[in-house]
């Protein structure tokens, strides 16, 4: 017997290829399986398959700064000349590798994050990683992954927002992240270099408003789906080349408006997106609205929306001020469930109903979200005082689950559909 | 019509704002010289020692005078000239609501210098405590109440208690650093002084004396320092609501991000955390407008004069004045 020729696949050549599998399978769906496909979303196509299909690495020649969550600031680590890459994980392949390190009942962002450290395959790996202490998961999570052998360090996040207190000791947090960072990198945090990258994000979530504009739009001219790929490349490409992308993509789309091309059936009912975020390629549940002839006008989640819409406000062009501002945006803006209270989350999704003339809300949890499981009820409460109809949905990464969480978005779409013809 | 308003939401409000104070500035301390003259109910600080170069007399001290009189006469024609006065200085007041701080007072617009240079500087400026802040609230209206009571107890006896000295004619211009900063602005230095001749006004001078200089290092170092405890800004207040000039909030609107909050001057929480009430001129709001430009939320926070909107909150604005799209011009 010969069995010279016979290559046994290494777990790390099988990670490989299972997650280059589900992400070539998304991206074909986007790419065919609508109608009128925008040309300048090719880049991002391209770019996922490239970093998750080709394992092509985008930052060989920079420190790159792992970051567990949005609170980490940007604008200080590209002022001290970082690349942010943002580490929550959507790949089902790494979530089964995380399953083994992580109570069952994990939340599968965090198994799957997890997941990703214990495989150590990185196409761009972490220099070091900064992990603001926010839900219960993703704090405990820190010490398990700084067991893999990384250079992890907390950031300590307040789990209130309202108190004098917590907005002093988020600042101070800030400004020790941004002390530990300059000592990594061996840089100082100078007036100028934090003003620029103050303003390089600013503008990079200005486009963002702008492309939200569309969306507002009778016929709206771009899929949400490929709105959450645009903000999910914002991850961890490199911002310049991010920009242009976006400000062709702005283009086009102008162009799309005054034809007034569709990308879904003319009464898809308009829907915003909450919950859980939607982080390549877990599109599970964008991907059942939007092939079920609905359509995400706006979102509410960290992977997207919440991640562009408020920008540094600077009063005085001085350190001081700028860190101050930074720090704020960060706490001040953020609604996240894990705060105590979260009136502003409800109050954010009403406005954002408003707004985009959404017919209904998608609320999605993935099962282990403790905060988000948690906060549904009071979301539900306020949405029915508001007579905006919202479906509560609870998800993981299988890809089993598919045809009961189908059966339930497509009623709820018709029942919209219904509700719109009636009030006509 | 539509492109005046967009350029107006869209304009650099520090900029307007330095330029329109030095004008007012100008011409409140100046305008005298080239017989400016808006009368003596201004509810802003035009000092009346300032008496060659004032463009108008502060009602304050109008005030405090016509208050100087016993009861028989006061309950006279005396009482007549005060109704008249205070309307007056109503009807001044109304057109600007509390504008009249933030755009025209001589006192804020020197404050705002100071603000200027520290910044120029690069030295942080210090805040108050939230708790501190709170309780600092009364002080302007202690410092109103005595100095509409004193001068009533100079010429009366109230419950049995001797008369005042004369010497406490003016209390609070004694104490006022506007007395002696913005006759300085002339040339004229002649209100640096202590008065040995009496008790009162030993006490008086020396108080005004050190009251100037905690003015100058405070708000060197504390944006508006002299704002927080101004009993013009208390008297004012009284009469704010039916004013024409409002600034308003769309609560619907509001992330409650703190950017608004961040802006002021004066450290008003509410203007961030208030989401229900639509009149957000408190008592400390001296409408300087900054919250409206620092605000990147469509229609949050508009200046509204007599039910038109004149500036309100824009995203297209905020971003211009955060220069955010400078990068754009250097992308392409």
């Amino acid at each position: 017997m010969n069995n010279t020729n016979h290559n046994i696949e290494s777990p790390k050549e099988k990670q490989n290829r299972h997650k280059a599998m589900e992400a070539i399978k998304l991206l074909n769906t986007l790419r065919e399986d609508f109608k009128a496909p925008i040309s300048s979303m090719e880049y991002f196509y391209d770019l996922f398959e490239r970093v998750h299909c080709k394992h092509e690495s985008l930052h060989n020649d920079k420190t790159k700064i792992g970051t567990m969550c949005i609170q980490i600031p940007s604008e200080i680590i590209y002022a001290l000349d970082g690349v942010p890459i943002r580490l929550c994980n959507g790949f089902y392949t790494d979530d089964e590798i995380g399953s083994d390190l992580m109570p069952q009942k994990a939340c599968p962002l965090i198994k799957a994050t997890v997941g990703h450290f214990a495989s150590g395959n990185f196409t761009d790996k972490p220099d070091i990683v900064f992990s603001p202490t926010t839900c219960d998961q993703k704090t405990k999570a820190g010490t398990t992954i700084e067991s893999f052998g990384y250079k992890l360090i907390d950031v300590d996040f307040p789990r209130t927002k309202e108190s004098e207190a917590s907005r002093e000791y988020w600042r101070r947090s800030v400004k020790q992240f941004a002390v530990e960072l300059s000592k990594f990198q061996g840089k100082k945090l100078t007036k100028n270099n934090l003003r620029d990258a103050i303003k390089k994000i600013g503008y990079a979530q200005s486009l963002y408003h702008k492309l939200s504009e569309f969306r507002k739009n009778e016929i709206v001219p771009i899929l949400g789906m490929d709105v959450f790929l645009v903000t999910n490349a914002f991850f961890f490409d490199k911002i310049d080349n991010w920009i242009e992308a976006t400000e062709k993509l702005i283009s086009e789309l102008e162009i799309r408006a005054k034809e007034k091309i569709t990308v879904t059936g003319k009464a898809g009912p308009r829907i915003i997106y909450t919950g859980s975020p939607p982080i390549f390629p877990n599109y599970k549940i964008p991907q059942i609205i939007e092939e079920s002839d609905g359509i995400i006008v706006a979102d509410e989640t960290c992977s997207s929306n919440r991640m562009f819409n408020d920008m540094v406000a600077v009063d005085e062009w001085n350190i001081y001020d700028m860190m101050d501002s930074i720090s704020d945006k960060y706490l001040k803006a953020c609604t996240c469930p894990i705060f105590t209270k979260n009136e502003d989350r409800i109050r954010r999704v009403v406005q954002l109903a408003r707004e985009y003339k959404a017919d209904g809300v998608i609320y999605q949890a993935f099962a282990g979200c403790t905060v988000y499981e948690m906060e549904q009820r009071s979301v539900l409460e306020a949405m029915e005082k508001e007579g905006i109809p919202i479906l509560y949905l609870e998800s993981d990464y299988s890809p089993s689950q598919g045809g009961q969480l189908s059966t339930r978005v497509e009623a709820f779409i018709e029942s919209l559909k219904t509700r719109r013809r009636n009030k006509k | 019509m539509f492109d005046l308003k967009r350029k107006i939401n869209n304009m650099n409000l520090i900029r307007f704002r330095f330029w329109f104070q030095i004008i007012a500035f100008a011409l409140i301390v100046y305008g005298g010289y080239i017989s400016f003259d808006l009368g003596d109910k201004l509810p802003t600080f035009a000092c009346v020692f300032n008496s060659e170069g004032t463009g108008g007399k502060c009602y304050v001290g109008m005030l405090q005078h016509d208050l100087k009189q016993p009861f028989e006469i006061f309950m006279g024609f005396a009482g007549y000239a005060f109704l008249i006065s205070l309307i007056m200085f109503m009807v001044w007041f109304w057109i600007l609501n509390k504008s009249w701080c933030g755009f025209v007072c001589p006192l804020g617009t020197m404050q705002d210098w100071l603000t200027a240079l520290r910044e120029k500087l690069k030295i942080r400026f210090s805040e108050y405590s939230w708790a501190s802040r709170s309780n600092i609230k009364s002080i302007k209206y202690i410092l109103l109440i005595l100095l509409l009571i004193i001068p009533v107890m100079i010429s009366n006896s109230i419950l049995g208690l001797p008369k005042l000295p004369n010497g406490l004619s003016m209390p609070f211009c004694d104490i006022c650093p506007g007395r002696m900063l913005i006759p300085a602005f002339t040339g004229n230095f002649n209100q640096f002084y202590i008065d040995f001749s009496s008790k009162t006004d030993l006490v008086m001078t020396t108080l005004g004396m050190i009251i100037v200089g905690l003015f100058l290092v405070g708000s060197f170092i504390k944006k508006r320092f002299f704002c927080y405890f101004c009993p013009m800004s208390a008297l004012q207040y009284i009469f704010s609501k039916p004013a024409l000039l409002k600034l308003y909030k769309n609560g619907t609107k509001c992330t409650k991000c703190g950017d608004c909050y961040r802006a002021c001057d004066m450290d008003i929480l509410e203007i961030a955390d208030d989401v229900t009430s639509k009149n957000l001129v408190t008592e400390d709001c001296i409408l300087c407008l900054k919250c409206i430009a620092a605000c990147p939320e469509d229609g949050c926070l508009e200046a509204n004069f007599t039910g038109i909107t004149i500036f309100e909150s824009t995203k297209e604005g905020f971003i211009l004045r955060m220069a955010i799209n400078i990068q754009k011009e250097s992308h392409e």
